[in-house]
């Protein structure tokens, strides 16, 4: 095999046409994705990947209350701990005043408008807050998922609060959700001083709430489907009430996704807590992920749809560059640098910065994706390609596809 | 559905009404910069458009910052502590940090914040003049509206501030170390209550219905609007440079673009959505045309008046106190931008 990379559309292409301001992602045959569209295309594929790694899950713990009761003090425990030494109060626009735990619900605002959550705060003050979300892209992964992320509100709530003069505890909670049918998520937190209810477990955290009857139900004519930063009517900037305003699309750049802030995390806590050993997890994860990789292409028309999206010209047939282009998009589209090492119809050698696909301790993301990928290329091209790592330097994730036969796949 | 989140919560109104009855206390610490050098009075009148220089060794001045559109980017009380020494009170010291530090040039002056040393205490109403009397050592009487002064409460060293945000007559900011901050709480705690007032805890009380009512702002109200359009162009020193003043001539030429509005609206139980939760606010339109005319910039409740309140940002001379318009389907009615 040749190390051939084939003639490709140079990066500077629309440089000469005074270009030069649009930004946005490029497939290999010059298919031009906005900054916008390439954002839900990789929020919505992670929520996928997230979704299957859901599943995985959920074999390694089968009992429902308990996978929940894990998902949701690992959460808590670790956005506890990070919200005690984050500290960022003033890039929430939490103010020195603020007492208690309600300034949470600050940080839990910004962190949905960036994830393309988008809805509205409908109440905000010391006992009580309300948040309404119209669109959620993780609410395939599972109701287990609505609770835990309630838990890493209530988390930073927490970890916030002990740094401000103390005031009214707070009890978050998800009364409506999109995992579960609702037409909206809803999150309402009360001060259990002021709104008694009786004590729940960590998991049971979808109320009822004692307020519901201050709730601020959108009906859909009111809905709507973009985040403030894709949103001419908010100046493209998410705006909170408390005057924080910026551009918050470095969430997804992050890798801030489901899977690397939630079930990854918990499916390692299933390894610690002896459910299952590290070797047996991973064989579990990679069977879920393989299989949903090929779930996505299992029907011509997909397939059809996929070669579109990417400008695919017909002279290109069944060869791994076609998954390689879309790879290299949702690669650009979450700011993760790699390198084309080859690019011909014989084989596509990417060089991924791990660093890109990771976030701070979730080190097997870039793993869930080259699980993934490989059981993608099975359908989207043929059962003659496959995916692989082979000789990656430090920090790199050199990915290989290619034909390859294998007796025990 | 849509049950009002103010009017029938006991303890807001209570709250609400200690200030406006008798005397609310607040933790009320905002971020302070602590400016000082050679050249801090010429650098804060670049910086902010109101006039500085006449500022007299203890007394405080309320102005806007603006970015060089004219747009009001914050709004600060600056207090002159000494001849070259002023606090300038703000709730985002980090931008201001950024923004001083990129304008600083020549001037020689330097600043720090010191919100980690200060914790500052509200006491605002009728009788908060008798509460404050009753702890100090001596009388703070004769202290004049935006005037402080250093005191001293059962033996602890305090900067007594007269103002506030609740538009009282009456109202001081008492600040003290972090560390004298609770025994000052336990002092003022039973004073306030002997005076037949309480602590006001809510949030929306301190910073959304008692100013509202009054007609004052919260940073998010001003956000992207000039001086000309929320009524603060009054304090403004032509005379001098500052940041902004290029743009903000022009406004004054051809007049501002919008303005804001008071409105209230009667029924009780309402959804319309407002910029102070964050977004973009529930757009305004004239009934029976199709032309956008405002956004909802603030919607709470009046205690004193008993209806909901609020401010619209709107286009200049679309809308005329008396005017009754409809607001996602709701009846309401422009008014004055003042509920005492």
């Amino acid at each position: 095999m040749s190390k051939k990379i084939e003639e490709r559309i140079p990066q500077s292409s629309g440089e000469g046409a005074y270009f030069k301001s649009y930004f946005g992602v490029r497939s290999p045959w010059n298919k031009i994705y906005s900054y916008q569209e390439s954002l839900h295309y990789a929020s919505r594929f992670e929520s996928v990947l997230s979704a299957a790694a859901t599943q995985a899950l959920r074999i390694i713990v089968p009992d429902y209350a308990e996978r929940a009761q894990l998902m949701c003090e690992e959460a808590y425990a670790r956005l506890y701990a990070t919200g005690k030494y984050y500290g960022d109060d003033d890039g929430f626009g939490i103010h020195p005043f603020f007492c208690g735990q309600f300034a949470g619900a600050l940080i839990g605002d910004k962190g949905d408008d960036a994830l393309l959550m988008c809805g509205r705060c409908q109440d905000f003050g010391t006992y009580r807050a309300e948040k309404e979300l119209d669109v959620c892209d993780w609410d395939i992964c599972g109701s287990e998922l609505c609770r835990t992320t309630t838990m890493s509100l209530q988390g930073q709530a927490n970890a916030s609060a002990e740094r401000r003069r103390s005031g009214p505890t707070m009890d978050y909670l998800m009364v409506e959700a999109k995992g579960c049918g609702d037409r909206h998520c809803r999150i309402i937190a009360e001060s259990r001083e002021k709104y008694p209810a009786p004590p729940h477990a960590l998991w049971e955290s979808f109320g009822p709430a004692v307020t519901e009857e201050y709730k601020k139900y959108t009906e859909e004519e009111d809905c709507v489907s973009e985040s403030m930063m894709f949103r001419e009517e908010c100046d493209y900037h998410f705006v909170n009430g408390t005057n924080n305003e910026t551009d918050s699309s470095n969430q997804m750049i992050n890798m801030s996704t489901a899977a690397s802030l939630y079930i990854l995390p918990a499916i390692s806590e299933s390894v610690k807590r002896g459910y299952v050993t590290r070797e047996q997890a991973n064989h579990i994860l990679k069977c879920v992920l393989e299989a949903a990789g090929k779930a996505m292409f299992g029907e011509r028309y997909a397939i059809k749809a996929c070669r579109d999206w990417l400008g695919v010209p017909d002279s290109v047939g069944e060869d791994g560059r076609i998954l390689g282009g879309l790879m290299e998009v949702l690669l650009q589209s979450l700011v993760c640098k790699y390198e084309i090492e080859a690019f011909n119809k014989e084989e596509v050698i990417l060089v991924i910065d791990r660093a890109g696909l990771e976030i701070t301790a979730t080190r097997d993301v870039p793993e869930a994706h080259l699980w993934m990928w490989q059981g993608m290329v099975k359908t989207l091209v043929n059962t003659q390609w496959s995916v692989w790592e082979e000789d990656s330097p430090t920090g790199k994730m050199r990915v290989k596809i290619a034909k390859k036969i294998d007796k025990f796949m | 559905m849509y049950k009002n989140i103010f009017k029938y919560d006991e303890m807001k109104r209570s709250e609400h009404m200690a200030v406006r009855n008798t005397v609310g206390w607040y933790f009320w610490t905002h971020q302070i910069l602590e400016i000082t050098g050679p050249d801090a009075t010429a650098f804060l009148e670049y910086m902010y458009p109101n006039k500085i220089g006449n500022l007299a060794v203890g007394r405080d001045r309320y102005t806007t910052m603006l970015n060089e559109q004219g747009e009001i980017i914050d709004d600060v009380v600056i207090m002159r502590r000494a001849e070259d020494k002023y606090w300038v009170s703000t709730l985002f010291a980090s931008k201001t940090d950024d923004w001083w530090y990129y304008h600083q040039g020549d001037y020689d002056v330097e600043w720090t914040e010191v919100t980690e040393d200060w914790a500052m205490y509200a006491v605002q109403g009728p009788k908060s003049q008798e509460v404050v009397e009753s702890l100090v050592k001596d009388s703070v009487k004769d202290l004049k509206f935006f005037a402080h002064r250093d005191a001293e409460i059962e033996g602890i060293p305090c900067l007594i501030n007269r103002g506030g945000f609740t538009g009282e007559k009456l109202g001081y900011e008492i600040y003290v170390s972090q560390e004298d901050g609770e025994a000052l709480e336990k002092l003022l705690k039973p004073a306030v209550e002997k005076a037949g007032g309480k602590e006001v805890t809510e949030f929306q009380i301190m910073a959304w219905t008692l100013p509202t009512e009054a007609g004052f702002f919260y940073m998010r109200d001003l956000a992207h609007t000039n001086p000309f359009e929320v009524d603060m162009a009054g304090g403004i020193n032509w005379e001098k440079n500052f940041i902004g003043k290029e743009a903000l001539l022009k406004v004054k030429e051809e007049g501002p673009a919008r303005e804001m509005v008071g409105f209230e609206v009667p029924e009780a139980d309402i959804y319309i959505r407002s910029k102070q939760y964050g977004g973009p606010g529930e757009p305004v339109f004239i009934e029976g045309e199709e032309e956008e005319v405002g956004r909802v910039s603030k919607l709470v409740y009046s205690y004193v008046k008993e209806v909901n309140n609020g401010y619209i940002l709107a286009k200049k001379d679309k809308l005329h106190v008396g005017d009754k318009i409809k607001i996602h389907g709701y009846d309401a009615v422009i008014t004055k931008r003042c509920w005492l």
